[in-house]
């Protein structure tokens, strides 16, 4: 079996004595679209935290590309290929939506093709476009969600990592982003999105889990997205 | 004295302790550390131009920058990243510690009796401007003083580490998800500090030539002050913070009898207190940063 | 077992504490006098820890109740004839007063408390580095004021003539004194709440501890202690200046604290017996020591390897040598674990 493009191996978390996640086994292939889903406190945004190095993996294995990133420090996970859109989107409220972009920039690997990069992203994002002077702190929840994907994809990562994008944001915004997410995988990047909104993430992603306790519980795929059984069983597993 | 001379070496000296505040500001920012051993890199410069006293001022100059960029980069690796996890207080004693290591070494090596650095002593001579008798070093201090301010925003304004710094300032932990390298800019924020105390070597040993061990000291804790006043978090305001601090303590100094004088300092300070009292959050408004700081 | 923690938490400090008394009336007189120092800069740093130790807030003032408590005692146990002729600029009741040793000391945490008191009411509000610098500031007042006001002390001369009453056995009694009065407050239900509002200052709060009335508390014992602290101090040297109860004394008796353990009396007078002792040896080597060989420093060295020493424990072990624990006898802990 050749190498997953993003890999956990029996990945543990620990806050303390308690166990965010555990022995967690995922395995996503190159160009995957995978979404996991859960309570809260399940533990979905510690296992992204994990990937990125920003909690402490206790036990098991991260790989990327079949190399191992476990332990790393965030900043180099970053330029090894992986971009996270952090739960609160994390916009830097006091510098301009350009340089919010510009920042994006700093895991990338090679300066080539920032132009391009930069055209695909307003091109997915008009209204990012249109603001690049004003202060992040300016733009609304939608557009600062906007922002902080287009961040991301200025890194030109290979694994993208979303922590609830659609929290606090409008329907009709939810569903504008889930259709930019769409077309940032048919670019061919991996993503990795964390979601509370189960129905539309099933039916998005190729293949979705459910996390409780720490511990995946089942596995569903778009077939499943209308099956309110089985996914209303998934929560209360 | 007229007003106005006593204006003019007002702001000349104002502008240095602008310097020496941007320079604890900038290490703030990135680490949220204040460095109480910013001043004994200041006495590193100084002591470095009294030993190379004979040679070439230009020369001088340049060995007092290297050494005190050099010494604080050695202090950042050395004693303040092992230090980027422990709390606050730590930090600040440690820093302290710091200061008084760097002090002892230098009453053990250059004694306790002070050597008068001449470097640029011809500084001293005054220019007639008009009436105005203005001594060279106030002009120097002034045009130095503001283009390394303006050299420092352009800095963090134009180029991408200044961006990054400014990122990190404001959030390290999301700053370093998006791949900005924490050794680096805190390693940068350093190197900037240490210029700008290098510059500070060379300005104030012109106006007070004798150097003693413990000439950082009061710089250090007049420019924290002004740095307070101004508020910690906005590298901007803290400078005029320096700035202010350094005029009004020029300027009271001079207007003031000699009776009064001697409580200048205990005016500055209690004037910090009422500042502090008044807005604490305001001056020091920045997130909580309790997890993990880097 | 757990009647009797108190006891086991206030053995390991007193048992120091004596043992260096001991140690300190067997040795020359010309050695004895750095045991009695050991033994005043245990009780200071112990004043201190009642307050940042038990507030988690960092003082960089108290040195300032330290100053306050040795000049008052100092000039009021100086005999009136001569206080006319060497410090003629005094306030009259200062001049003219002259009062016993051991009400001076009582004096002393009078005048510390009732310092540290009036600084606390408005700088309580504060904690983190705003707690910091505004007592840091504080610290500036009191030196310039100390040192320039010629009516309440010597100005920038030395205060000298003051009675050497500071044996190792009062200052071993003072240490003990300060030590059980820092563990009685610390186990006290103020003490208890302060202690509360350290890990989480909100959730304390919330349930109803007003944080603000528990730090001033604990600001003003503390404060008097200090001064009591400084009551010994200037009894123990004979003389004093304002330059020696300043910023290296600040900076000296925070590292003891922070080299000791923060959060614990145990690392308050370990740390503080720690720093006295090496800094002894140290001075001590610059005029050679035996240890298996003749050991010689070159004269000034000692402040050097002590402050390297003090900043690579900082740097190496950052919650200090005890950890933040009370001491406790081996049995003791295994249970509580």
């Amino acid at each position: 079996m050749p190498d997953a493009m993003l890999e956990l191996e029996g990945l543990e978390v620990r806050y303390g004595v308690v166990a965010a996640v555990r022995a967690l086994d995922l395995r996503i292939e190159r160009g995957e679209l995978v979404g996991l889903i859960g309570p809260n406190g399940a533990g979905k945004s510690s296992t992204l935290l994990a990937i990125m190095g920003v909690v402490p993996v206790a036990r098991g294995e991260v790989r990327l590309r079949g190399v191992s990133i476990t332990g790393r420090a965030p900043e180099a996970i970053a330029r090894a290929g992986i971009s996270l859109v952090p739960e609160g989107r994390h916009i830097f409220a006091g510098l301009t939506v350009e340089e919010n972009l510009r920042l994006g920039r700093a895991a990338r690997r090679d300066a080539n093709g920032v132009e391009a990069d930069l055209r695909r992203v307003y091109g997915l994002f008009p209204a990012i476009a249109g603001s690049l002077s004003r202060q992040g702190s300016a733009l609304s929840g939608g557009q600062q969600q906007q922002l902080a994907i287009a961040r991301a994809l200025l890194a030109r990562p290979d694994v993208l990592l979303l922590d609830e994008p659609s929290l606090g944001l409008a329907p009709t915004v939810v569903e504008s982003v889930f259709a930019a997410l769409e077309e940032v995988r048919a670019q061919g990047v991996t993503i990795l999105l964390v979601e509370q909104r189960a129905q539309v993430t099933v039916s998005t992603a190729d293949r979705t889990y459910v996390l409780a306790n720490g511990e995946l519980r089942l596995s569903l795929t778009p077939a499943d997205a209308n099956d309110t059984a089985r996914l209303a069983a998934a929560y209360l597993s | 004295m007229s007003t106005l001379q006593a204006l003019v070496d007002a702001v000349a000296l104002g502008s240095i302790y602008a310097l020496v505040a941007v320079g604890i500001g900038l290490v703030f920012g990135v680490l949220r550390l204040i460095n109480f051993a910013y001043g004994e890199l200041i006495t590193a410069g100084a002591y470095t131009l009294w030993v190379l006293r004979s040679l070439p001022a230009v020369v001088a100059i340049l060995a007092c920058f290297a050494v005190v960029v050099s010494l604080s980069l050695l202090l950042e690796r050395v004693a303040f990243r092992p230090l980027r996890k422990a709390t606050p207080a730590t930090m600040l004693i440690a820093t302290f510690a710091v200061s008084y290591l760097l002090q002892s070494i230098y009453l053990l090596v250059f004694g306790s009796l002070g050597n008068s650095v001449s470097t640029l002593a011809g500084l001293q001579q005054a220019v007639d401007l008009g009436g105005l008798r203005i001594r060279w070093i106030t002009i120097v201090s002034l045009a130095c003083g503001s283009l390394l301010l303006i050299g420092t925003a352009i800095l963090l304004g134009r180029t991408s580490i200044g961006l990054h710094m400014r990122a990190a300032a404001t959030d390290f932990q999301t700053a370093r998800v998006l791949g900005v390298r924490a050794n680096r800019v805190i390693a940068f924020a350093f190197l900037v500090s240490g210029v700008l105390a290098a510059s500070v070597s060379v300005l104030f040993t012109v106006q007070n030539s004798l150097v003693t061990p413990d000439l950082g000291v009061p710089i250090t804790i007049f420019a924290l002050v002004g740095v307070v006043v101004g508020g910690l978090d906005r590298l901007w305001t803290a400078t005029l913070g320096g700035f202010a601090i350094g005029f009004a303590y020029s300027l009271l100094g001079d207007k003031l009898s000699g009776e009064a004088r001697v409580y200048l300092p205990s005016l500055v300070f209690g004037l910090v207190i009422v500042v502090l009292l008044l807005r604490p959050g305001g001056l020091f408004a920045g997130q909580p940063r309790s997890v993990e700081r880097v | 077992m757990r009647r009797l923690e108190p006891l086991v938490q206030y053995l390991g400090p007193a048992t120091l504490i004596v043992a260096v008394a001991v140690a300190g009336s067997l040795t020359s007189h010309a050695r004895e006098i750095e045991f009695r120092n050991a033994l005043v800069n245990v009780a200071i740093v112990v004043a201190i820890y009642v307050f940042v130790g038990n507030a988690g807030v960092i003082s960089f003032g108290h040195v300032s109740f330290v100053a306050v408590g040795a000049f008052l005692s100092g000039l009021l146990t100086i005999e009136a004839q001569s206080k006319q002729f060497v410090l003629p600029g005094l306030f009259g009741f200062l001049r003219e007063t002259t009062i016993g040793d051991l009400p001076a000391l009582a004096l002393a945490a009078l005048a510390g408390g009732l310092y540290a008191f009036l600084v606390g009411l408005p700088l309580m509000r504060l904690s983190g580095l705003p707690a910091g610098i505004a007592t840091l500031a504080v610290l500036g007042i009191t030196y310039n004021v100390l040192r320039n006001w010629e009516k309440i002390g010597p100005g920038p001369l030395t205060l000298s003539l003051v009675p050497e009453t500071t044996t190792i056995w009062r200052a071993a009694a003072g240490a003990l004194a300060v030590a059980a009065t820092a563990l009685l407050y610390q186990r006290s239900r103020a003490g208890r709440q302060l202690r509360a509002t350290r890990e989480d200052a909100g959730a304390a709060q919330a349930s109803g501890i007003d944080v603000y009335r528990q730090r001033l508390v604990a600001f003003t014992l503390s404060g008097a202690l200090a001064g009591f602290a400084g009551a010994l101090l200037v009894h123990l040297l004979g003389s004093i200046t304002t330059d020696q109860v300043y910023l290296s004394l600040t900076f000296l008796t925070l590292a003891m604290l922070v080299i000791g353990g923060v959060s614990s009396l145990w690392g308050a007078v370990v740390g503080a017996l720690l720093v006295s002792g090496a800094n002894s040896f140290l001075v001590d080597a610059e005029n050679t020591v035996h240890v298996g060989f003749d050991l010689t420093l070159p004269d000034g060295t000692s402040l050097v390897i002590l402050g390297a020493l003090m900043a690579a424990v900082l740097i190496l072990r950052p919650s200090g040598l005890t950890g933040g624990r009370e001491f406790s006898l081996p049995r003791g802990r295994a249970k509580a674990r």
